[in-house]
């Protein structure tokens, strides 16, 4: 942080500085180009890393204009009045950006829908525009009386807006909430199994964010002292997109650079030769899309760090003092959680818990039109057990453990976590009742490193700060102990893409403890595991039965591995339950060999 | 004023069915948008222009926009799609590239002023007691035409058979050993020219300008969401929606008319789930 707010400090040194040298006309179309980059600097937090593919964000921008716009042409004037109108602006682009989240993100949404709605968006506000007659300008625009302000004060008043809404966005991405916003570009339905409310985070983010475009809208009219309805249209929105993918999306700088990088050649080829330009721009968009999917920024800052690299000795020595740094840093990343919500040893009070009934299932059904794959499941389950559920490909195994982990799965019947109906409920509130589900294939979040996917599992307990970073995280001493027993503590700052098959598997199972649960819901954890992580992972499982007393629900193929570890059998077949028993009794039965050897035809 | 109303409605939908129909073979089979939609429409309409400037039978402006439709296409697929199929998100972006680089290649060539193209068919017939242009008709029968010829190519021949299986499961077609390659390339040569195709249909009802396929990309891209991978229900969504905007641009007004489209598909998508 402070080493970037010397950066920051730098930028806006050169910004005060730059009229010195450049000409007025420069600054005019810098000017331009840094209310553009503005709104383009939304588009990349929505965008870039929230991964929210946005057309509409020149819609708030074009309310921005024609808000302040009209409000000065009939009803106000003055400072007073034009703050007020600038303030009206980006209330109205929050409550329409807060309108339009609220209509694209709800749980099952398609990430297309958002895009669909976001392009719809700049097509009414071009039409309401169009259609207003004399009132709006329609097609030839609203001339407004502007602030006497000078060009060069203008440069700095746009300079300046840029630097701090580009500041304030650095600070939120950098902060546990941008962690978590990556978090749900990479992986939205692990968040929502992770207990994050991603809805609302994002129809935030959108509300936020619609009123920063109005902002830049808003000075832009003043500035340009025309509003026009090209401001808000669909061209206008995707060309922000465009100029984020040129620049480099998740990167604020990109965006920023790619903007003013556009505008700044159009504004000087503009005379001569615009539909060249327009055309080497669509060029250039379609090669950084096919082959610089993350945009010139970050491929020219690589190639840039790869020169230095080779640079030699000085280098090497600066990078070994970094590197002693990161290493103290490291050291107490991760620490055993003080509070254990229902984690305590085996001592007196875990003893009257041993027992306790946590999960019940009553006639539960699941049915796709006429298929029924699951027909009147009955089942409980106590607290220490370890239930392993096992059963021929296709016995609703997973779709058990999907409709235990998301309320809204089960066609009839009843499902009682901790004596708590779930029917109804969303995976984020069903983790409030206890209940975690892991993934059957490894579930992390690949940009992140292994202690930011820790970090964002355990945001549902800790609290999100808006600004801050914690550098470290508290764990729940069983997610210590996955942690520990897989070796992923010495590679905290791997990025999790980086890691093996069974260390993902090893991650996603402590992420999923970090939340403290009393129900722990298990795909197949070992599938693709060699020996040592299966005896490992196995361990990890038995130690949270018996002295955390969790109630594990485990599917699994191998049934050596079950016999290891589970306390009771559940064979499931053709959505019913066959036989639920202790382990000795079931695992010795006729019908788990008929179902394993051969023959599982029977019904 | 009842028989013209029908008609509008009728007629209406069967244009956009037209311009849509590329759009969903393309949305089908390589589970792609293709923003670039527009572009080959705004080809086909210039296609029109030159061959009737140049004093040809205005229906060869229909071929001559297939053959130059599916030309670029091929060109497109084979140099900047084909990498892409992996990234659907970013298919959406350069397919918008694309559409960038056409207009502005257009734009280039014939500049920004409007244009017109002779119609083949400049009379009216008289209908029921209404007077009616005979060219719109003539656009039912083929969107009716086209509809039934791509749906009996797609259940009838080899080609259309491969192409649903990979519409269906393209892994498993794959492992079939279809060449799914093979029947994107193919697919989205027969979409563009089919979109070139409409663009040159289209000229003698609307004003020629590189633009111009903009709204015309959007309806249909709206209707194709909504109908999903169904020729069936394209129909349906081209007669419903198409039907709709006639209705209230003609009894309400022009400007919520031309939004109709747009935000009934906007409240239907909110309650249907879209497959990508």
């Amino acid at each position: 942080m402070v080493s970037s707010a010397r950066y920051f400090v730098l930028l806006a040194a050169l910004l005060a500085a730059s009229p010195l040298v450049l000409g007025e006309y420069a600054q005019q179309i810098l000017s331009q180009a840094f209310f553009f980059a503005v709104a383009a600097v939304t588009v990349d937090l929505l965008w870039g890393y929230t991964g929210i593919l946005t057309f509409g964000q020149s819609a708030f921008f074009g309310i921005g204009v024609y808000t302040v716009a009209i409000a000065l042409a009939y009803y106000v004037e003055g400072v007073m009045g034009t703050a007020a109108a600038m303030v009206g602006a980006m209330v109205a682009a929050a409550l329409i950006g807060a309108a339009v989240g609220w209509l694209s993100f709800f749980d099952r949404a398609s990430p297309i829908y958002v895009a669909i709605v976001t392009l719809a968006l700049p097509v009414v506000f071009t039409q309401v525009i169009l259609s207003g007659g004399a009132y709006t300008g329609s097609s030839s625009g609203l001339p407004i009386p502007v602030p006497a302000l000078s060009i060069m004060q203008w440069y700095w008043i746009a300079g300046g807006l840029l630097l701090l809404v580009a500041m304030v966005s650095y600070v939120l991405v950098s902060s546990d909430t941008g962690r978590i916003l990556v978090a749900i570009r990479e992986n939205e339905e692990r968040c929502r199994y992770l207990g994050l409310r991603t809805s609302r985070l994002k129809i935030r983010l959108m509300a936020a964010s619609s009123a920063v475009a109005a902002l830049a809208g808003a000075c832009y009219v003043l500035f340009g002292s025309v509003a026009a309805h090209s401001y808000g249209d669909f061209v206008f929105g995707t060309e922000l997109v465009v100029w984020t993918a040129l620049g480099g999306r998740g990167t604020l700088l990109g965006p920023i650079l790619g903007t003013v990088g556009v505008n700044y050649v159009s504004a000087v080829l503009g005379g001569n030769l615009p539909f060249v330009w327009l055309l080497f721009v669509g060029f250039a968009f379609v090669l950084v899309v096919v082959y610089l999917p993350q945009g010139l920024v970050p491929a020219i800052g690589g190639s840039l760090s790869r020169a230095t690299r080779a640079a030699g000795a000085i280098v090497n020595w600066r990078k070994v003092v970094v590197g002693a740094e990161g290493a103290r840093a490291a050291t107490p990343q991760v620490r055993a959680a003080a509070s254990m919500r229902g984690m305590r040893r085996g001592d007196a009070a875990t003893r009257e818990e041993q027992g306790t009934l946590v999960l019940e299932l009553r006639q539960v059904s699941k049915r796709y039109g006429s298929l029924r794959v699951l027909d009147g499941v009955s089942l409980q389950a106590r607290r220490g057990e370890v239930v392993g559920i096992v059963g021929p490909n296709g016995a609703g195994k997973t779709t058990l453990l999907r409709c235990i982990a998301d309320g809204r799965e089960q066609s009839s019947g009843d499902i009682l976590v901790n004596g708590r109906h779930i029917a109804g409920l969303p995976p984020q509130e069903c983790v409030a009742l206890g209940v975690s589900r892991k993934f059957q294939t490894p579930n992390v979040f690949d940009a992140l490193s292994v202690l930011d996917c820790l970090r964002v599992a355990r945001s549902y307990r800790a609290s999100t700060s808006l600004w801050r970073r914690s550098h470290t995280v508290e764990l729940p001493e069983p997610a210590l102990h996955a942690v520990h027993v897989s070796g992923l503590l010495s590679r905290l700052d791997e990025p999790a893409a980086h890691l093996s098959h069974g260390a993902k598997q090893a991650l996603e199972l402590a992420m999923v403890l970090a939340l403290e649960p009393t129900v722990l819901l298990l795909d197949e954890p070992t599938a693709g595991l060699t020996r040592e992580e299966r005896a490992a992972i196995g361990s990890v499982l038995m130690e949270l039965a018996q002295s955390h007393r969790l109630c594990i629900l485990l599917i699994e193929h191998d049934l050596d591995f079950v016999r290891e570890i589970s306390t009771r059998l559940v064979v499931l077949h053709m959505g019913k339950v066959l036989v639920d028993g202790p382990l000795a009794e079931v695992a010795e039965s006729e019908v788990i060999r008929t179902i394993y050897v051969g023959g599982g035809t029977r019904t | 004023m009842f028989t013209t109303q029908l008609l509008d409605v009728v007629t209406t939908a069967g244009v956009l069915y037209i311009v849509a129909l590329g759009l969903l073979i393309v949305y089908g089979v390589l589970k792609i948008i293709n923003l670039a939609h527009g572009a080959f429409l705004a080809v086909g309409a210039y296609a029109g222009v030159v061959t009737t400037g140049l004093g040809w039978n205005p229906w060869t402006a229909l071929l001559v926009a297939f053959v130059i439709g599916v030309a670029g296409a091929a060109l497109v697929e084979w140099r900047v799609l084909r990498g892409l199929y992996a990234r659907p998100m970013d298919t959406i972006l350069a397919t918008w590239g694309l559409n960038i680089i056409v207009v502005q290649l257009i734009t280039l060539y014939f500049g920004r002023e409007i244009r017109f193209a002779e119609s083949a068919i400049g009379r009216a017939v008289n209908i029921g007691g209404a007077t009616y242009s005979e060219y719109r008709l003539v656009l039912l029968l083929l969107a009716v035409v086209l509809g039934v010829g791509v749906w009996l190519v797609m259940q009838r021949t080899q080609i259309g058979i491969v192409a649903r299986a990979v519409i269906m499961n393209e892994e498993l077609a794959q492992a079939l050993g279809i060449n799914t390659r093979l029947v994107r390339f193919v697919t989205f040569g027969l979409g563009a020219g089919l979109a070139a195709l409409a663009g040159a249909l289209l000229t003698p009802l609307v004003s020629v300008h590189p633009n111009l396929g903009v709204p015309w990309l959007i309806n249909a891209f709206m209707l194709v969401l909504v109908a999903g991978v169904s020729l069936l229900n394209l129909a349906l969504a081209a007669l419903v929606l198409g039907g709709a905007q006639v209705l209230v641009s003609s009894y309400g007004n022009p400007v919520l008319g031309s939004l109709t489209i747009v935000i009934l598909a906007v409240i239907i998508l909110r309650f249907r789930t879209i497959t990508i």
